[in-house]
């Protein structure tokens, strides 16, 4: 009976190296084709690391494309979302957990059944509205459509307002502090890894917004970085030019696998059983 | 009295910005879709005229169009079922190890390319697809077998593509999984595992039942999103082709109707997806909400 406790022990170990290494092989790959000449990836050697790791494709790839402002423009792109993202959902959430008044729940479930709507549901009409306000081809045209989409950020956020016990909010109901301050001063200090979670998450998906960037941003200094690589493939991949390519995909995933590892428990964590949704 | 009036006021004042918003960004633009399909706008010709059905006549017998269902719907037999199954079964494997350091990095690792953009993964399937110089070909060629047309030969593209998205996806459900699983109280499997059931029969006839709730939200989520899953990878691997292999609704979308401002025809394909996803999705409630067991 024990031997076969350690026999299965063993077999789930391999089965989930296995699946972990299939899963991070291709990521090993970019890394190594990134920092591999582009001769020698040419080569059809395998090598699973570069014997001389260089910078030249990175150098090949700012050279040749304006990778830099795709980089700071997925930047500016997410973090302005997830700005406003939180300066909407925040209070609304708040008052949805901790304030009576008349339509509330209708209210709510206006917001939240928003996350049944298939994605594409508005995109003709909104990519009409932001020709005709000047924003096409701009950031601002990317950023303001894609705020709206905070249909589980409020009913995670409002979940976590609720947590809070009533008798924290008693001292400053007594000291006649008005709502705003209860949410500033007492319950935002309170639900701080919710707000990571739903920042990380946030910051996350915008960082890799596709189609509509695609619909609006046109010239190619104004791109974002997973829009622009597409530019780049189209062009640099009938050239060969693989390992640059490479380095523009390291570059691309960088931002967002270092904010994973730094905010690891809250993501994985984030993800509350009956909580779960898709960002 | 003015204060009276103001503390009645203020949730709405905090509800205010975030109705407007999906008001005036998800629901008003549903109505203007619809008035959309029944005419011909466009920028160049800015009076509309009022066209009845002629623009869903167009796309419905549009082939591009129907290659474009045929091909979501096989995408759909395809992703979907694995991006069901094969997290549960990694879920159910990393509950089993409990919360050790090692469990800890698998499912890390395992969840890492989940967080990556689909573009960013096409780009780098698409260096490992390479016909002449991909990882692929050398190791098969190498091992003694033909090299591949992965992307290029038509029959095989729609696989590639898939594996790339199933990479790039599977990690969500794992997650969303792990967390119903942990959530079991062991004395449920307990007596089972005591009389000697195999962990096949535990799994399918105990657990999974627990987590009926979890499977149903990541089934109904997971055939919605196959969809939104494609336009990335697709875009930068194969561009819909060769000779429309690959394509699919959403790239139909942006090819025949945004990218010309044809907004008549693109209306009458939002609606048309929007549609079927609700049919789908409504029947997806009605064959399998009955089986879960809610608490």
């Amino acid at each position: 009976m024990a031997r076969q406790r350690r026999f299965s022990g063993l077999a789930i170990h391999i089965v989930l190296a296995l699946a972990t290494g299939l899963t991070l092989f291709p990521m090993l790959w970019m890394l190594t084709t990134a920092f591999t000449p582009n001769e020698q990836v040419l080569s059809r050697a395998i090598r699973f690391w570069p014997e001389e790791p260089t910078l030249d494709n990175f150098r090949t790839a700012f050279a040749r494309h304006p990778v830099g402002l795709w980089l700071w423009n997925a930047l500016v792109v997410s973090v302005l979302v997830t700005a406003g993202k939180l300066a909407i959902s925040v209070p609304a959430a708040f008052a949805f957990a901790r304030m009576e008044f008349r339509g509330r729940d209708t209210l709510f479930w206006i917001i939240v059944a928003t996350l049944t709507f298939p994605s594409i549901i508005g995109i003709v009409p909104t990519f009409i509205a932001v020709v005709k306000l000047g924003w096409y081809d701009t950031l601002t045209g990317v950023i303001v459509p894609s705020i709206p989409f905070i249909g589980f950020y409020v009913f995670y956020l409002r979940q976590s307002f609720r947590a809070l016990p009533a008798d924290m909010f008693e001292a400053a109901r007594l000291d006649k502090a008005g709502m705003f301050k209860q949410m500033w001063r007492i319950a935002l200090p309170n639900v701080k890894p919710a707000l990571a979670a739903v920042t990380v998450l946030s910051f996350l998906g915008a960082w890799n917004i596709y189609f509509w960037s695609l619909l609006i941003l046109e010239s190619p200094e104004r791109k974002t970085i997973t829009i622009g690589i597409k530019v780049f493939s189209d062009v640099e991949a009938s050239n060969q030019q693989w390992g640059p390519l490479m380095a523009v995909a390291l570059l691309g995933i960088l931002p967002v696998v270092a904010l994973f590892f730094a905010a690891q428990r809250t993501m994985l964590e984030a993800f509350a059983p009956g909580a779960g949704g898709k960002g | 009295m003015a204060k009276r009036m103001t503390s009645r006021l203020a949730p709405y004042l905090f509800v205010a910005p975030a109705i407007l918003m999906v008001l005036v960004f998800l629901y008003l633009p549903i109505l203007v879709s619809l008035a959309l399909s029944f005419s011909d706008w466009n920028f160049i010709r800015p009076d509309a005229r009022f066209v009845g059905l002629e623009n869903y006549r167009a796309v419905l017998g549009d082939t591009n169009f129907h290659a474009a269902l045929r091909n979501t719907g096989i995408y759909t037999l395809i992703l979907a079922p694995l991006q069901v199954v094969i997290p549960l079964l990694l879920a159910r494997l990393l509950v089993r190890l409990g919360k050790s350091r090692l469990a800890n990095f698998y499912k890390s690792a395992l969840f890492l390319p989940t967080i990556i953009a689909f573009s960013i993964a096409g780009a780098t399937w698409l260096w490992l697809f390479n016909p002449l110089t991909g990882l692929f070909n050398i190791v098969l060629e190498a091992a003694g077998f033909a090299p591949q047309r992965w992307l290029e030969d038509p029959k095989l593209a729609i696989w590639s593509v898939s594996a790339t998205v199933f990479w790039k996806t599977f990690g969500l459900n794992m997650l969303l999984f792990l967390a119903a699983f942990t959530a079991i109280p062991p004395e449920l499997t307990e007596a089972a595992r005591i009389d000697g059931a195999r962990p096949a029969r535990i799994l399918w006839r105990i657990e999974v039942p627990l987590i009926s709730p979890t499977l149903f939200f990541v089934i109904v989520t997971t055939v919605l999103g196959v969809m939104d899953d494609l336009l990335g990878a697709v875009d930068v691997m194969t561009g819909g082709g060769p000779i429309d292999a690959t394509t699919n609704l959403l790239f139909y979308l942006w090819e025949k109707g945004l990218r010309f401002f044809q907004f008549g025809h693109a209306g009458a394909t939002t609606m048309i997806i929007a549609a079927l996803i609700g049919f789908i999705t409504w029947a997806q409630f009605k064959l399998l909400e009955r089986k879960v067991h809610y608490g």
